[in-house]
Order: structure tokens, then C-alpha cells, then sequence
């Protein structure tokens, strides 16, 4: 079931990035003051936020802030945590042991502390031009702050396997061991829990990028829409249209659970 | 015997840190022959098949002595990587752990008989290790198979390799008697057919009608070597005995 709704909020927010791509929206002109904090109508399905902008269409274009950002994030994770991984569970040796040791100094500072302080020497600006690089430094981040919990799983699976008694029937088969490494090991054995950590980073990407929205500063800047700064924007507005922060939040949460319980769900099924 | 040494050790010493597993392992395999190699649990059958691989089970681990393939010795992990299935094949004593967990056992069987260059379809070697339904097994993951039906699809993997010589570690153990036998068959035809078989067992009810020789290893050192049960003395003789109570006498 979690499965299920997990590729369809999946589906659904992919679905949603391409037709904000293909409609184009210039987040300056959407403004119609005589439309402030409006309720849900024909042309504004969700109404307006309370300075009379879309909160439809802010929602759809806010999926730029994170889709992209986010699939950079997991390709980050995955390249950086399978290297790591890699190096640490199957190579061992003076490479191995640094790769651990690294992925460990990364683990051991909160991500959010240490994505903050990159932030605050590479980006942090909230100028609206300054802010179309930074969601990629957050997503950079992002990557590096998810890569470790997908290296300690590579990690401990490869040292589980290596000496299992198939590789031994495989290299005895005369297979190359470079063959059993990427191919028996990581791809057969391994693909499930590298998609799960993937998915993990991009969710994580949707919350990282709401929290530094509501935190302000060092999310997406406005006017440029993303969702949690939809979601900051409208919390404190008294007598304000309540889809105008329901919507975003709703949206966050579903974006959130399904990816999670997608990721969750993913992994150790049969392949072959 | 003048028939072709397939297989060779001379004097092989294993050492793994701390302790010698294997002092002095000699012996041969020619084609056309069944050799078993027997002896008590913890003798170094099994570590001795995985040094004829160049496999160790453990690191850091030294091998001394010389392992010779067609006449020719392997000293190097490349000299081993060249023999390694092309030349001699292992059944390893896990049948179920033999098997990639999240392949299905068809998939294994067609991956080494892509290797060995014949046909692909799992289903003949299937049948050769004593299947006579053999597409469910074809279609199964190994866990979903019982201990003795996983052994024998990791011999069907093993046969579908096609090498000159089969290194089969306790392949027989956890099947039944009737299937023990069908699969021994599989491996006498082997050896009749040109190959030649290293049958690594405890068992020595398994031996008569099927091997040609019989090699005793005890205490990590082959002590003896004979044609028959009946023939051997000393070490040989003991696990013979030993075996016959166990069986109550009726072999």
C-alpha cells in the first residue's frame, strides 16, 4: 500500500514539476492586490495569499524548489555513500578506513548545523538572484549530509556478503571479481537499499528546503515560490486565507510521507 | 594410471594466523577418475578444495606447496584466475548459500553456462542433478527451496560450467538416499565421460561403485591412499570401522 501511494506522490509531484516547466510563470506579475487573502474560487481554485497572488499556481511552481534540487541531492548521496561505501566495505585497507573516518566526521555534525554553516560561507544570501544558486548549494549539501547512513549500509551489506559462500561459488564459477563487486554485490544485492537512501535524500531535500524557508534567509527567496516559504509567508498573516499555508502544508506532508514510506517500502524485494 | 593429471597437489601447507590447517596434502585427480577425499570432520577437506581455487575462506592466510592444473602449476592469483571454471569447478558445502540470494536459481544456471559457452537453458542441467520437474526449480529463489533440492541446483550450476574437473565439498549431505545416489550417478558420468571429480565427503557409505580412489585425510595430512574400503589400513581403516558401527553394520 505505502508502495502504492509512494509511486503515486511520486508520479503526481513529477507530473506537476513538468507542467509548471511547460506553463511558465513570472512570480513578479502574479500580483492582483485587489484580490487579497480571496477564498477558493473559478480562477483561483485555491485562492489568493495576501497579496493576492495564486496559491495554486505558487504551488505548482514551487515544485521547482525542490524536484531538481532534490534528484541532485540523491545523485550526490548515491555517488558520494556507494564510493564511500565501496571503499570502506569491500576495498578496506588505508582508503577504506579514510572513507569511514570521513563519512563519520560528516555524520557526527547535525545536518542542519552543518548545512547552515556552508550556507553562511557559500550562499545564505536572500537576494532573489543570489537565490536560484542557492537551493543548489542546499541540495549540494543535502547530498553530502545524507551520504553517510547510505555508506554505513553499503558498507555493512558488502562486509555481510563478501565472504558469503556464493561469491565463493561465483569466483569458483571463475566470475571476475570486479564483476561480483558491481554487478552480484552492489547491483543484485545492494540496488534496493541504494534506491531507499536515494529517496530518502530527496525527501529530505523537501525538508531541508522547508526548514530553511520558515527558518528565513536561506531557502528560496521571495517572490520566487517554493513551499516552505509559501508556508512561512502566510503563517502569520491574521484573518488570511487559510488555504494559502493549508495547501503548502498539506503538500509537504503528503510530498513527505509518500516519498518516506516509498523509501521505506523499498529495498529488500526479489529481483531475479 | 596413465591417463592426464588434471588436478595436482604437492605437499600443500595452509596456514591460517595462528594455526596450520593443512600440513601435508598430496595427491591427484586424472581424468576419467573419481577420487574421494575422506576423512573425519575438521581434517581439511574442505579448506584443501578451496585452496585448489586459490580461494582461502580467511585472510590473512599463507598456502604453501603447489597446486598444478593440466600439468601445469598455479602460483599466482592469475594462474588461478585462468583455471577457475574454465578448468575446475566447485559445488561448495551450502548449496542454498552457494546461490545468489535475489537471483533465481535458473538465472545462476544460465549464468555459468554462458560462461562455459553451451546452451543457456537451466532446465537440462536441472534435470542432469536429479530434477524431474525441473521448471518450478528454474523459476524458484533459493530460499524458497528445502536444503537438499538448493544442493542440487548449485550441481546443476556447477555442471552447466562445464570445467574439466568438479570439486564437489559434501555435495551429497542433506539429500535423501535415492537422490544421493542420482546425483553420485551424475558424477560418475562425469568421470566416464573424460572428467574428473574430487568428491570431498565424511560419508563412506557413498563410495563403493563410485570412486576410483580414495584418498584419507587426518589431522590436516593425506595418510593414505587406495582403491577401495576394503584396502585401506591404518587411519583409513579406523574411519572405516568407525563408520560401520555408525551404520550398525549393514554396509
Amino acid at each position: 500500500m505505502s508502495r502504492r501511494l509512494g509511486f503515486a506522490v511520486l508520479g503526481l509531484l513529477l507530473v506537476l514539476r513538468l507542467l509548471s516547466a511547460l506553463s511558465g510563470y513570472d512570480p513578479v506579475a502574479d500580483l492582483t492586490p485587489e484580490l487579497r487573502s480571496a477564498g477558493p474560487s473559478a480562477s483561483h481554485w485555491l485562492g489568493t495569499d495576501h497579496l493576492g497572488r495564486d496559491v495554486a499556481r505558487r504551488l505548482l511552481h514551487g515544485t521547482a524548489a525542490f524536484v531538481e534540487p532534490g534528484l541532485l541531492a540523491a545523485l550526490l548521496t548515491v555517488g558520494i555513500g556507494l564510493a564511500a561505501g565501496v571503499l570502506s566495505g569491500a576495498r578496506g585497507g588505508v582508503s577504506g578506513a579514510a572513507a569511514a573516518w570521513l563519512m563519520g566526521v560528516v555524520a557526527a555534525i547535525p545536518g542542519l548545523v552543518l548545512v547552515l554553516l556552508g550556507l553562511s560561507i557559500y550562499g545564505g544570501s536572500a537576494d532573489a538572484a543570489a537565490g536560484s544558486s542557492q537551493i543548489w548549494w542546499i541540495a549540494g549539501f543535502c547530498g553530502v549530509i545524507c551520504a553517510p547512513a547510505l555508506s554505513g549500509a553499503v558498507t555493512a551489506r558488502l562486509q555481510a556478503l563478501i565472504r558469503a559462500e556464493f561469491v565463493v561459488a561465483a569466483r569458483a564459477h571463475g566470475i571476475s571479481p570486479a564483476r561480483i563487486l558491481f554487478y552480484h554485490l552492489l547491483w543484485v544485492n545492494t540496488r534496493g537499499l541504494v534506491l531507499r537512501h536515494a529517496l530518502r535524500a530527496f525527501t529530505q531535500m523537501v525538508v531541508l528546503e522547508t526548514t530553511l524557508s520558515y527558518l528565513g534567509g536561506f531557502g528560496v527567496p521571495e517572490p520566487t515560490p517554493s513551499w516552505g516559504n509559501m508556508l512561512a509567508f502566510e503563517l502569520g498573516v491574521v484573518e488570511g486565507n487559510p488555504w494559502a499555508w493549508l495547501a503548502p502544508a498539506l503538500a509537504i506532508w503528503l510530498g513527505v510521507v509518500g516519498i518516506y514510506g516509498l523509501s521505506e517500502a523499498t529495498g529488500e524485494a526479489n529481483v531475479g | 594410471m596413465s591417463a592426464e593429471l588434471l588436478l595436482e597437489a604437492r605437499s600443500l601447507r595452509i596456514e591460517a594466523p595462528g594455526r596450520t590447517l593443512v600440513h601435508d596434502a598430496s595427491f591427484g585427480v586424472r581424468a576419467g577418475e573419481l577420487v574421494a577425499l575422506v576423512g573425519h570432520s575438521g581434517s581439511g577437506k574442505s579448506v584443501t578444495a578451496r585452496a585448489l581455487l586459490g580461494l582461502l575462506p580467511f585472510f590473512p592466510g599463507r598456502v604453501a606447496g603447489e597446486v598444478w592444473v593440466d600439468g601445469q602449476p598455479c602460483k599466482t592469483e592469475a594462474d588461478f584466475a585462468r583455471v577457475r571454471g574454465a578448468r575446475v569447478a566447485l559445488v561448495p558445502q551450502d548449496g542454498r548459500g552457494g546461490l545468489d540470494p535475489l537471483w533465481r536459481v535458473g538465472r545462476t544456471i544460465r549464468e555459468a553456462a554462458r560462461l562455459a559457452g553451451v546452451d543457456e537453458d537451466p532446465l537440462p542441467w536441472l534435470e542432469a542433478a536429479g530434477f524431474s520437474t525441473p521448471g518450478p526449480v528454474a523459476t524458484c529463489f533459493p530460499h524458497e527451496l528445502s536444503g537438499g533440492m538448493a544442493q542440487r541446483a548449485a550441481i546443476a550450476a556447477a555442471l552447466a560450467r562445464k570445467s574439466a574437473v568438479l570439486i564437489a565439498d559434501e555435495c551429497t549431505s542433506g539429500l535423501d538416499v535415492s537422490v544421493q545416489r542420482t546425483v553420485l550417478q551424475r558424477l560418475r558420468k562425469l568421470a566416464d565421460d573424460g572428467g574428473g571429480v574430487l568428491l570431498i565427503t565424511h560419508d563412506l557409505r557413498l563410495l563403493p561403485g563410485f570412486a576410483d580412489r580414495i584418498v584419507v585425510m587426518d589431522e590436516g595430512r593425506t595418510v593414505e591412499e587406495a582403491p577401495r574400503l576394503e584396502a585401506l589400513v591404518g587411519a583409513g581403516r579406523v574411519l572405516v570401522e568407525a563408520t560401520r558401527q555408525i551404520a550398525g553394520g549393514r554396509w
